[in-house]
């Protein structure tokens, strides 16, 4: 699983790769900590986070914007993320888990929303890729 | 130039400064771009004229849909957009508001000069630094519980006033009073209240910054001193909105409309412009909710205000009444507002919606406040930190070109990303102490990405909002003390 962030005018985007759907949202959220810290410390305690959506990419939305959530409620910056993706009866769940940093040990600029905005999730022949811009 | 082509889109021009993009095919109503060529082009390096033609689809739209000078590509509706769309058959759209609900700003007047100010610029803006949280988890100027948040989303800055964050005077100098009576706290998420409760009075990061600033130029010596302004005077201007709460409101809407109303999603062209049917369950639960992430907001950047005037109480050893520090005016452009316009010479109940545009109404308009009504709504656009700011005053052509709307910043024109790459955090900072302007932040990538070069040219964007009358220069104010994020 790898990441890269991509130009937006405004604002920041994420091209995240994953041999399994679950990878690739995982990488995805470690581009999601990226854009808001150029520096990981060690420390923190892992958390659990879950969501179910009614599509693929709704609960790519879901899965990120639970991370934003849980960032500013804990005060800590989600990263070294894992997720796994099933799907069941047209609803999609996303179970994964994130070391949460508290955010006063690092220098951070904030991410304030995921977007919908030009967001892809493909099929490749490597695993599955996704892009997804987020509002700074 | 009588037309202009980017990608799939024909601009004709209909007259200097103003180009429209005809209605065809399953537009609903033509889009208009208020620019100059210089600015047109770089309006068109992005997706900016693709978004706004896809802002014509939204129904009970009014024509024009509008991009301002500074507009550049955002996400669904373009920043620097302005949709009017009917309230009675329509719909509105929390992504033609913008995920920072009544992100705007503040301009705090001083009696301080830039003389009085000269050998203290340093340790001004250390204070203020301190004094202001900012960035990702640096907290707000006060720690709230759940009833207190619910308060501050029903009363707005009263709500600030009552318990001693400001005084009376500043209701009424404020966009609505500082309080929307349309706001309803229950239709705030709890999970919104959860991010907002412990950021109340608080900066954030990206573009936002408190930056303490001198008046340079005077361009309506009359209005300018309706304003309370002239030359070589210091003023702080304070640019932040809802923070977490106003972010997830947006975020939470979106995702209960695209579940509720998918049928109207699947005929837009982008997933983002999700909008709510006028009179649905959805719409006024939206409306009533953004009303009250707006009233937030405005008590966010109360707070600063707040906390600012008791910086300069400590570093100039006087009283901030007696260092003159009233507020100017606060007014939003990220926000989405039920007002009457005349379309065609009927009075029509609209749903204007700004993203990235600010209100700017003409003088003698009955929702200018009283102290402003005989020369017009004041209106403050931010710059850059390298290129100052303005203060402009609403136009005469406001109501009848664009809604009574003009710009609300420069504009970017180079991402992030490459901003990063392109400049460090520290050489942007020499660079600015040169030329005498103190920076201080809590990220050096967020100097970089917030570089003087990153913008358009903020002089060029309000030649053509005064050219067009929609905004009249007033005054131009140069940075001296900049914290941010």
């Amino acid at each position: 699983m790898s990441y890269e962030l991509r130009s937006h005018t405004a604002d920041v985007a994420v091209e995240a790769t994953g041999d399994t759907l679950g990878t690739a949202f995982a990488a995805a959220a470690d581009g999601l900590a990226a854009a808001q810290c150029d520096e990981i410390p060690d420390g923190g305690d892992r958390f659990d986070v879950s969501v179910t959506a009614e599509s693929r990419e709704a609960a790519l939305f879901e899965y990120l914007d639970e991370l934003v959530l849980q960032r500013d409620v804990r005060g800590v910056l989600p990263v070294d993320n894992e997720a796994t993706v099933r799907e069941s009866d047209g609803s999609w769940t996303v179970e994964g888990s994130a070391r949460g940093v508290p955010l006063a040990e690092l220098a951070a600029r904030e991410v304030k929303a995921v977007t919908y905005s030009e967001m892809e999730i493909a099929e490749t022949e490597r695993g599955w890729r996704v892009y997804v811009v987020f509002d700074v | 130039m009588t037309s202009f082509r980017a990608d799939d889109v024909t601009l004709e021009r209909v007259e200097e400064n103003v180009w429209e993009i005809p209605r065809e095919g399953d537009m609903r109503v033509a889009a208009r771009v208020f620019a100059s060529e210089s600015l047109l082009e770089a309006i068109a390096d992005d997706k900016t004229l693709q978004q706004l033609e896809n802002t014509t689809h939204l129904p009970g739209i009014v024509e024009p849909a509008i991009c301002m000078p500074d507009g550049h590509q955002g996400y669904g509706f373009p920043v620097g957009g302005v949709g009017a769309i009917d309230a009675d058959d329509g719909c509105i759209s929390p992504g033609a508001v913008g995920y920072d609900i009544n992100c705007g700003v503040r301009m705090v007047r001083t009696s301080l000069t830039y003389d009085d100010l000269r050998g203290r610029e340093s340790d001004l803006v250390d204070r203020l630094f301190e004094a202001i949280p900012s960035g990702l988890g640096g907290g707000g100027v006060v720690e709230t519980d759940r009833e207190t948040v619910d308060e501050i989303l029903d009363r707005g800055v009263e709500w600030a006033v009552d318990n001693g964050y400001g005084v009376a005077d500043d209701l009424t100098h404020c966009e609505d009073e500082g309080r929307r009576p349309d706001a309803d706290p229950d239709a705030v998420t709890t999970d919104a209240k959860a991010r907002g409760k412990d950021q109340v009075g608080s900066l954030g990061s990206g573009n936002h910054f408190l930056e303490v600033q001198r008046v340079t130029d005077v361009y309506r010596p009359e209005v300018a001193s309706a304003f309370g302004l002239e030359a070589d005077q210091v003023v702080v201007l304070i640019h932040c909105g809802s923070r977490g709460l106003g972010h997830q409101t947006c975020t939470d809407y979106l995702r209960k409309i695209e579940r509720r109303h998918g049928d109207l999603l699947e005929r837009l062209p982008d997933r983002e412009l999700a909008a709510a049917p006028s009179g649905s369950v959805l719409a006024a639960d939206y409306y009533g909710a953004m009303c009250a992430a707006i009233n937030f907001a405005w008590v966010n950047r109360q707070l600063i205000m707040h906390r600012t005037r008791q910086v300069f109480e400590d570093v100039f050893d006087r009283s901030w009444r007696d260092l003159g520090m009233d507020l100017l005016y606060d007014v939003a452009h990220n926000i989405a507002k039920r007002e009457t316009h005349s379309v065609n010479g009927d009075d029509r109940d609209l749903y204007v919606h700004r993203k990235g545009a600010t209100r700017a109404f003409p003088a003698g308009h009955p929702d200018v406040p009283a102290a402003y009504r005989d020369v017009g709504q004041p209106v403050i656009i931010p710059g850059s930190m390298g290129a100052g700011s303005y203060v402009l005053r609403g136009g005469d052509r406001s109501l009848d070109r664009s809604f009574g709307s003009t710009a609300h910043g420069a504009g970017r024109v180079m991402s992030r990303t490459r901003a990063k790459d392109q400049f460090r955090g520290g050489d942007v900072q020499h660079a600015l102490r040169e030329q005498h302007i103190y920076v201080r932040a809590r990220s050096g990538a967020t100097v970089a990405e917030e570089a003087p070069g990153v913008y358009k040219d903020v002089d060029e964007v309000v030649r053509v909002s005064d050219a067009l009358g929609i905004g009249d220069t007033v005054a131009r104010t140069y940075p001296v003390c900049n914290i941010k994020g």
